[in-house]
């Protein structure tokens, strides 16, 4: 056969094999106190993949969630070294020896690093966040349109609560909706397909609404996908303002 | 003595599982019978476990009035090698179009557009027409974090992180209800209903390098086996061609997307030979998903793969810029593990991603239990032995609606039948029994069963291989009796694995002697020693039951070819 341009003989790009150990200090519930474990680490790793490993090897009553491991199911945010991340996407550099894992913040532990995901679905359930057909035109988002750019803006959320955890007002029994909840209604209130648009109007102007937000932009800086909660709650004031006038 | 109390709850429906099957039947239901009481059983967090959440590629429907049903129907058999169970192949391609345009207009999923405003579909491997929707690389996502919105409005009882442990009948075998543990509190339920949906995904998480979630060990398969049912085709896993290497990191095996290939994406070995050259110099590495996985096997265990067990995927000459803007995802994918697909070739192996196999249904998901159904990847049939990218999601949510249907249906016919107390005894005693203090490690079992899978019944069989397998399975089902998950009931990871690994391992002692009988070579089945698709002999399905006693029983029938003929050429030619 013939060979092709052999650029592929190079080696791939992966770090040196060297292994190294990692202290990783665990918040538990049941002692209420930090416990450290001393874990052997090849690269790649991720907090996931220690947290794993913890898991097999060193204590198996170690509670955390995880569901798909690459960022789509949204279940094992965890705050690392005090921020709030996604375990499977947190990669440990190589130069770190020791973390701190904690669960996120905000929400009721229920054990170790495992959280109660209930506070954060009732403000999503909040703004009615399933889409409610208007009925009759449009059966669709004009492309290219305003629109478009404002309901495409909001969507890819994967729920981790990553930005709840990292807003100082959300959570820990606050009425605050919460930046996740917040940027669903903006989807749908941009939507011109859906047709209940002036109720959540009213409900994220209503109490615990977009005016509880300070805007630190925590949310923003800790959506693990990217997304731009803090702006959506912006545009939801505007549409508000101009839904008054 | 271990404690074995549980709660009873009583329910008109139960949905077992919370992908896009079970969210879909889920939606349905409430649309047909809003006054059933349904509870919907996950495993994990609702509407975010298995995968069709993970779902990059996207959804097959008939659109476009260039193309046809007929078009997606001989693509979907030839595909699946002739395989299929016509009639679900044909349902599949029938609802489909119906179903998307629900997701869109009625859940509102939003999916890409061209600039004059209809739904973008783009090409995939092995269909003659571009018929795959989807919103950008993560239509997933999309679909069913939708569904998750349109559950709550429907209020169903949700029991989230509690498996499904087994269907309990009655003492004439009739569907009663079925038991389940809650993995959060430790508790046991029996929960007493007149029909069951069980859509919780298959359980290719049984091979050393994987693609699925972590819920998906086969709980569904094995649940429906330990029942009675006929499972079909369960020599029939896909393997994904571009799985992730990353070491020992849980990203092994998670996917680099089809995508790659369609664009021009080439596969080098260690030597620097682009080998498709070799197994099919036409189509190169846009050949299907079967033949490109097989031939970098080929590769790797022949010696010429890389040091860490892989091929070299490579993308590079499209120039950096170009490949991060049409795959971004994938190129931060790599970047996590510190490679860089925009520039240099790219470390990837095959990877299990998808049972084509699963319980025997007709097209309404019912199986031979009257008010037992069945629905997406628990189900067998509609794929036959190789499934199409955008199938996947596409059978799902086809299939869990027409199960939300019918069960609303049979609800309203079907009585609450009396558990049979032995069943449920017995299945509470099975599922309490890890919780001692010594044993074997269930994880530890876990990594041996992946091993003995990967090599023994993965992408290329022998008699010798399939029997060793055997061998080792029976030993390691054997071990499982014994595992132990100390540690008491609440959040215990160990038990939940302890529970997981036997479900593997039953529904992999079905693989293997399905791998065993079918002696010829189709679509993702390859034996070595029967390297041939054999048509004149084969076009027969392999089904699998098991017995009181744990024996299983295996015959083959005929495919019923009530729609279309294979081209006669293909008998006696390569597979």
């Amino acid at each position: 056969m013939t060979a092709t341009v052999p650029r592929a003989t190079r080696a791939p790009s992966s770090r040196a094999a060297g292994e190294r150990t990692v202290r990783v200090r665990v918040r538990r519930s049941a002692s209420r106190a930090r416990e450290e474990f001393v874990v052997r680490a090849s690269d790649p790793i991720t907090v996931l993949d220690l947290l794993r490993q913890i898991q097999t090897g060193h204590d198996a009553s170690l509670a955390f969630r995880y569901s798909c491991r690459v960022a789509m199911c949204g279940t094992c945010g965890v705050r690392v070294d005090g921020r709030s991340r996604l375990a499977c996407r947190a990669v440990l550099e190589p130069d770190v020896d020791e973390i701190e894992v904690a669960p996120l913040a905000g929400l009721p532990v229920v054990r170790d690093l495992i959280v109660d995901t209930r506070p954060f679905w009732a403000e999503w359930a909040r703004v009615k966040p399933w889409f409610v057909p208007a009925g009759g035109e449009p059966v669709q988002v004009e492309v290219g349109s305003a629109a478009e750019e404002l309901v495409e803006s909001a969507l890819g959320c994967i729920s981790c609560g990553a930005c709840y955890s990292s807003c100082e007002i959300a959570g820990h029994g606050s009425d605050y909706i919460g930046p996740a909840a917040l940027n669903r209604a903006l989807a749908l209130i941009a939507d011109p397909r859906d047709g209940a648009a002036e109720e959540r109007l009213e409900i994220v102007g209503g109490r615990g609404g977009v005016d509880r937000c300070h805007y630190i932009g925590a949310c923003t800086s800790a959506c693990p996908v990217g997304l731009d909660p803090a702006r959506s709650i912006v545009e939801l004031r505007r549409l508000r303002l101009a839904g008054r006038a | 003595m271990p404690d074995l109390a549980y709660d009873t709850l009583t329910a008109d429906v139960v949905i077992v599982g919370s992908g896009g099957a079970g969210l879909m039947s889920l939606l349905h239901l409430g649309r047909r019978a809003p006054e059933l009481d349904v509870v919907l059983v996950s495993k994990g967090a609702v509407g975010r476990s298995g995968c069709t959440r993970m779902v990059q590629g996207g959804y097959n429907a008939v659109l476009d009035e260039r193309d046809s049903l007929d078009l997606h129907f001989a693509d979907t058999l030839a595909g699946g090698a002739y395989l299929n169970d016509q009639e679900l192949a044909w349902t599949l391609v029938q609802d489909a179009p119906g179903v998307i345009r629900e997701l869109e207009r009625e859940c509102g999923c939003l999916f890409d557009r061209t600039a004059d405003n209809r739904l973008h579909q783009k090409p995939f491997a092995g269909q003659s027409f571009d018929r795959t929707v989807h919103r950008g690389d993560l239509t997933g996502i999309e679909i069913m974090a939708r569904l998750r919105d349109q559950a709550l409005r429907i209020g169903a009882r949700e029991l989230e992180d509690v498996r499904a442990l087994d269907l309990v009948l009655d003492g004439e075998g009739r569907l009663a209800g079925l038991t389940v543990l809650d993995a959060a509190s430790g508790r046991f339920a029996l929960i007493r209903a007149r029909v069951v949906v069980v859509a919780t995904g298959g359980s290719a998480t049984m091979y050393r390098i994987a693609a699925p979630a972590r819920e998906k060990t086969g709980d569904g398969l094995a649940m429906c086996l330990r029942a009675g049912l006929e499972l079909r085709d369960m020599e029939m896993l896909q393997f994904h061609p571009t799985g992730l290497l990353a070491g020992d990191s849980l990203l092994t095996g998670s996917v680099l997307e089809e995508g790659l290939r369609g664009a021009g994406a080439h596969l080098y070995n260690r030597l620097g030979e682009r080998f498709m050259e070799r197994y099919d110099p036409e189509r190169l590495e846009r050949s299907t998903r079967d033949v490109v996985a097989r031939s970098s096997y080929l590769e790797i265990v022949g010696g010429r793969g890389t040091e860490s067990g892989g091929v070299l995927l490579d993308i590079s000459h499209l120039g950096a810029e170009e490949v991060e803007r049409r795959f971004g995802g994938m190129v931060e994918r790599t970047r996590l593990v510190g490679a860089d697909l925009a520039r240099e070739p790219v470390e990837v192996s095959p990877t299990a991603h998808f049972q084509m196999g699963g319980a025997v249904i007709d097209r309404d998901c019912r199986t031979s239990v009257e008010g037992l159904l069945v629905a997406g990847e628990d189900a067998g049939g509609t794929h036959g032995a190789n499934r199409l990218g955008g199938n996947g999601v596409a059978e799902s949510t086809v299939f869990g609606a027409r199960s939300g249907d019918v069960a609303a249906g049979l609800a309203r016919e079907l009585p609450l039948a009396e558990p049979d107390p032995g069943l449920v005894a017995a299945s509470l005693a099975r599922a309490v029994a890890p919780l001692r203090e010594r044993g074997e490690s269930p994880s530890a079992l876990m990594a041996e069963l992946k091993d003995v899978m990967w090599h023994g019944c993965g992408l290329v069989r022998t008699r010798e291989g399939l029997e060793a397998a055997a061998a080792s399975v029976d030993g390691l089902l054997e071990r499982a009796g014994r595992a132990a998950a100390p540690g008491g009931r609440e959040w215990n990871l160990g038990w939940q694995q302890a529970l997981d690994v036997v479900n593997q391992l039953q529904v992999a002692q079905t693989m293997i002697v399905s791998a065993l009988e079918r002696e010829e070579s189709r679509g993702a089945h390859f034996r070595d020693d029967f390297p041939e698709r054999r048509d004149d002999a084969w076009l027969r399905y392999v089904v699998v039951r098991r017995d009181g006693d744990g024996s299983l029983e295996i015959g083959t029938r005929p495919v019923a070819l009530t729609r279309s003929r294979p081209p006669a050429a293909v008998a006696g030619s390569a597979a």
